[in-house]
């Protein structure tokens, strides 16, 4: 099941795992993230995650407070709803 | 009170907090307080690399036809980025060493601040390439008046905190009189030089290298010093993880976990912490005009760059619980981000990324199966 992924009031699209990441995704569907590493140490690509959970590839270096997470190096586990600043 | 090598006391590490609390005696990494600085030296010695490694013979050429605006562009940043690794490579040896109390985070100082010296001798194999007079480049570090205005900010915070750390080694807490002067210190103005020490060494880390090296991705985006940008591609990698490293000090400070009267300073500090970030992207809005006071380049000018400052200061503000202070919220030249990718840093050919190559080469595992289609 491929679950969705829902970008504040307008977007959302289904991660159906064509994509490795979440940011992948992302900027596939035309969304403009802010990255650096992809690798998940350096934390550029920071977004809200306002609801749902997601799953780390690789457990993240950098600091990533509670209602935050990394796409570049995670996937969703649910139907998430996030917020990218 | 003083400073011991080997603290005989026998403590608890894992009730100390990361700093000020027993200096640290056995190096030991079987239990760790703080897990996330343990990671960040695994992952700065998977990026280890040497200068000699990278060609930049070709950059050689390349300068001798740069026009005079652009020589000066390229130079001028190689003299700040020089500026700012000479500190970096001895500065947090000498303020965090003395008063630390974990030991993944002083292994994590020193490794830090030992790829900060790989940077400072990549310089001279770069400048040694490009002009037959290296000392001159070098040399003029010191006597030009737009690298030592920033030198004044880059070590106040850190020459103030280690001026208080010798005082209270020495002395301890409260007044003193040495060679007729009088000196006070309380372990709580400590705690606050600390933070702002630490905030200023993140602010380096997070805005002052990234005009420079945004300018050596526009060279190198046109095929020109594309050696120089390689180098430069390793130490951003590595200055990202830095980064990294300061956020979570000053996050783990803030949130008092070790130390409560840490998160009262933060707190206290707040507006400070304003003013650094404030300050430096003015300083480097600055250096910006600069650097094109003679012309521009293709593909940067003056104003992006400056958009550039503004958006990255947000952002590394943000990532530390501080609000924007500028209005911009698009990157100005997102094609620097490529440059920054991770996996797009090659060495030599041969050699991966990936941080873990050598684990797991060898299947150790063996079972009954494994013999299935043995005669003997």
């Amino acid at each position: 099941m491929p679950q969705q992924v829902k970008v504040g009031a307008n977007i959302d699209f289904h991660f159906d795992g064509s994509e490795r990441t979440l940011l992948n995704a992302l900027e596939q569907q035309k969304l403009q993230v802010n990255f650096n590493c992809r690798e998940g140490y350096c934390g550029a690509c920071r977004c809200k995650l306002l609801s749902g959970e997601i799953s780390y590839i690789n457990e993240p270096l950098a600091f990533v407070r509670k209602n935050e997470f990394l796409p570049c190096c995670s996937i969703p586990l649910t139907d998430i709803e996030i917020e990218i600043p | 009170m003083a400073y011991t090598t080997f603290n005989r006391q026998m403590n608890d590490q894992m009730k100390e907090p990361m700093f000020y609390g027993n200096p640290v005696n056995v190096s030991r990494y079987d239990q760790q307080k703080h897990m996330i600085f343990e990671k960040l030296i695994e992952k700065q010695l998977s990026f280890f690399w040497r200068p000699e490694e990278i060609d930049v013979s070709k950059d050689r050429i390349d300068y001798q036809n740069l026009p005079e605006h652009e020589k000066h562009i390229f130079i001028s940043n190689l003299k700040y980025q020089t500026l700012l690794d000479s500190v970096q490579g001895r500065s947090p040896n000498v303020a965090f060493l003395p008063i630390v109390s974990l030991p993944e985070l002083e292994t994590w100082i020193e490794t830090w601040a030992f790829s900060e010296t790989i940077h400072s001798r990549s310089y001279t194999h770069i400048v040694r390439n490009i002009t037959s007079e290296p000392h001159k480049v070098f040399d003029d570090i010191m006597l030009n008046e737009k690298i030592l205005e920033r030198a004044e900010d880059v070590t106040r915070y850190y020459d103030h905190l280690i001026d208080g750390i010798n005082l209270y080694q020495r002395c301890g807490e409260g007044t003193h009189t040495i060679n007729g002067k009088e000196y006070s210190i309380t372990l709580r103005e400590l705690k606050r030089r600390l933070y702002l020490c630490m905030m200023s060494v993140n602010v380096l880390e997070a805005i002052r290298f990234y005009v420079s090296f945004a300018c050596s991705f526009a060279f190198a985006e046109r095929e020109l010093m594309e050696g120089n940008a390689k180098i430069i591609r390793l130490i951003a990698r590595d200055e990202a993880l830095h980064l990294t490293g300061t956020q979570h000090i000053l996050n783990i400070m803030a949130a008092g976990e070790d130390d409560p009267e840490m998160a009262i300073i933060a707190k206290e500090c707040e507006e400070d912490a304003y003013a650094i970030f404030r300050k430096a992207a003015e300083q480097e809005k600055d250096w910006a005009e600069y650097l094109f006071k003679d012309g521009s380049m293709i593909g940067l000018n003056k104003d992006i760059l400056c958009q550039y400052v503004e958006y990255i200061t947000n952002s590394r503000m943000q990532a530390i619980g501080l609000k924007a202070i500028f209005s911009t919220t698009q990157n100005p030249i997102p094609w620097i981000n490529t440059w920054l990718v991770s996996d797009n840093v090659q060495v030599a050919p041969q050699e991966t990324e990936i941080s873990s190559y050598l684990v797991g080469q060898i299947d150790n595992e063996v079972d009954g199966s494994d013999f299935g289609d043995f005669d003997l």
